[in-house]
């Protein structure tokens, strides 16, 4: 059994909060994760997932994004690496870049 | 995406074989020679702009957001999308261009054999960036631009934002790249949409892609300035006129329709009007084979944050993400009972698309915008201009009735 001590631990949103959303489609079915929705609060999250999943869901769970620990057997699908920062343009650079085009 | 100039004008293309199984019969080199199996990849590479587009679905801003894939995580999912047979990945943002290492992930895309394809605002394509986004292997470069200098830049919250994006497709052009136009139809630009594609014209486009609205990102808090359904049919049946009139002029560019795909049976009643019945059943058949409607299916996106979404227009919710799972695994996990409707919706459409006779080719168009207007995922798509008339009787063409020779 793997020790579950790959933590993936990368942010989830940044414009508005996100949410976990697991359904169950029948009182005897497990819950499932179908993904996450991104909502401001609780109660807007609840409308969100039910939008997506009332036709078909007997229960609905939310749980915030960044409340939840993500823990692999297996290393990271993508391997390690920094976030990406250094790989684009600091906002002055990209200010000054911005219609240059005619002088290249 | 619908070729008008393919299906009113017979002009071959490259996306042929991938978008309509017609690679036989296309003089042009094909992406694919079969019909695409996997959905074609949106990735937004960075949430970054530097513009602020009153549309961006993507609700860019000029900041940096957090948790952008690294270099060697994107290469990562480029392998990762390799493996699972997406035939083209298309770079998108915020705006791409903002990215240093995007002729690294264009080049490496290339060297797995992913097609990659750009979209941009243009204005940061300098001579030297096009040429080097040329030599890292790019295969297309779409240029947004919506509307004459006044009411574009008025758009894109930048003066001077329309002369940037034409030098950034001249230069793309000088440098020996396909680009082309992208133009989201609105009733605040309908009325330039003849004088851009005039300018562009001159300029040399190889392509037009006009887009209608879809309600994501801020795209939803402009749904007031969408057209009127009678207003968007005009301009749709502009958009057929204009594709045939600088056809006939030997102007030989690519013309599609996206976002609506009621547009695919008002081509097919358009077909029947004005090039004859036997070319509307050739239409119809390209369009039944292709398969309406594509969220969930033939299109995919990958966000900033490596987060899987239904199209790249449907940022708030997500199936998953690639640092958690491989691509393939997320997209075919059909154990998400949205993911599974979506992809049996014929079955869940609901009100006049339950009985239309274009039910084939259209399959409701755009879910997302019946959800945020209707809060119902299978109601009608609020965009549809198709007239009583059209909606209701039999299915217009058997099905199996393929176009031959003698069509």
């Amino acid at each position: 059994m793997g020790e579950f001590d790959h933590e993936v631990d990368a942010p989830r949103g940044a414009t508005s909060r996100e949410w976990e959303v697991f359904v169950r489609e029948a009182t005897a079915d497990p819950l499932t994760h179908v993904g996450s929705v991104s909502a401001p609060s609780a109660d807007v999250a609840r409308e969100q997932a039910a939008s997506l999943f009332g036709r078909t869901a007997v229960a609905l769970w939310l749980c915030p994004a960044d409340e939840t620990r993500r823990y692999q057997a297996e290393a990271a699908t993508l391997g390690a690496g920094a976030a990406g920062e250094d790989a684009t343009m600091s906002v002055a650079e990209m200010q000054s870049e911005t219609l240059r085009g005619e002088d290249g | 995406m619908i070729s008008v100039s393919k299906l009113l004008c017979d002009l071959d293309a490259e996306g042929d074989g991938l978008r309509y199984d017609a690679a036989g019969e296309s003089t042009k080199r094909q992406i694919r020679d079969e019909k695409q199996r996997r959905p074609v990849v949106v990735w937004n590479v960075t949430k970054q702009c530097n513009l602020y587009c009153d549309h961006c679905y993507a609700a860019a801003d000029t900041e940096i957001a957090d948790g952008e894939l690294s270099t060697a995580e994107g290469k990562a999912l480029l392998d990762d999308l390799a493996d699972y047979g997406a035939p083209v990945v298309l770079f998108s943002g915020g705006e791409p261009l903002v990215r240093n290492d995007l002729e690294e992930l264009i080049a490496y895309a290339n060297d797995v054999g992913v097609r990659p394809v750009l979209s941009t605002n243009g204005t940061l394509i300098t001579a030297e960036r096009a040429e080097s986004l040329k030599a890292a292997g790019l295969k297309y470069a779409g240029v947004s631009v919506d509307g004459l200098p006044e009411r574009n830049d008025d758009f894109r919250g930048l003066e001077g934002a329309f002369e940037g994006a034409v030098r950034g497709i001249e230069n793309c052009l000088d440098a020996g790249l396909k680009t082309g136009l992208r133009y989201t139809i609105t009733e605040r630009n309908a009325a330039d949409l003849e004088g851009v594609v005039d300018l562009l014209t001159d300029v040399g486009v190889d392509r037009f892609c006009f887009y209608h609205l879809d309600y994501g990102g801020r795209g939803t808090e402009i749904v007031d300035a969408d057209l009127t359904p009678a207003d968007r049919r005009t301009a749709v049946k502009r958009v057929c006129d204009m594709t045939r009139e600088y056809h006939d002029e030997g102007e030989e560019i690519e013309t599609l329709l996206v976002g609506n795909y009621a547009d695919a049976a008002y081509l097919v009643e358009y077909a029947r009007e004005h090039v004859g019945e036997a070319q509307a059943r050739r239409v119809y058949e390209y369009l039944r084979v292709n398969g309406g409607d594509p969220t969930g299916e033939r299109v995919a996106d990958v966000d900033y944050q490596g987060n899987v979404h239904l199209t790249q227009f449907w940022q708030g919710y997500s199936l998953g993400n690639v640092r958690d799972r491989p691509f393939g695994d997320i997209w075919e996990d059909e154990s998400n009972p949205l993911l599974r409707a979506l992809r049996n919706r014929d079955a869940h459409l609901s009100g006049k698309c339950a009985d239309c006779r274009y039910a084939e080719v259209c399959r409701g168009a755009s879910r997302l915008r019946a959800l945020t207007v209707e809060d119902d995922l299978f109601a009608p798509d609020p965009q549809c201009y198709l007239e009583d008339s059209e909606i209701d009787g039999p299915t217009p063409f058997g099905a199996g009735d393929e176009p031959t020779s003698a069509d």
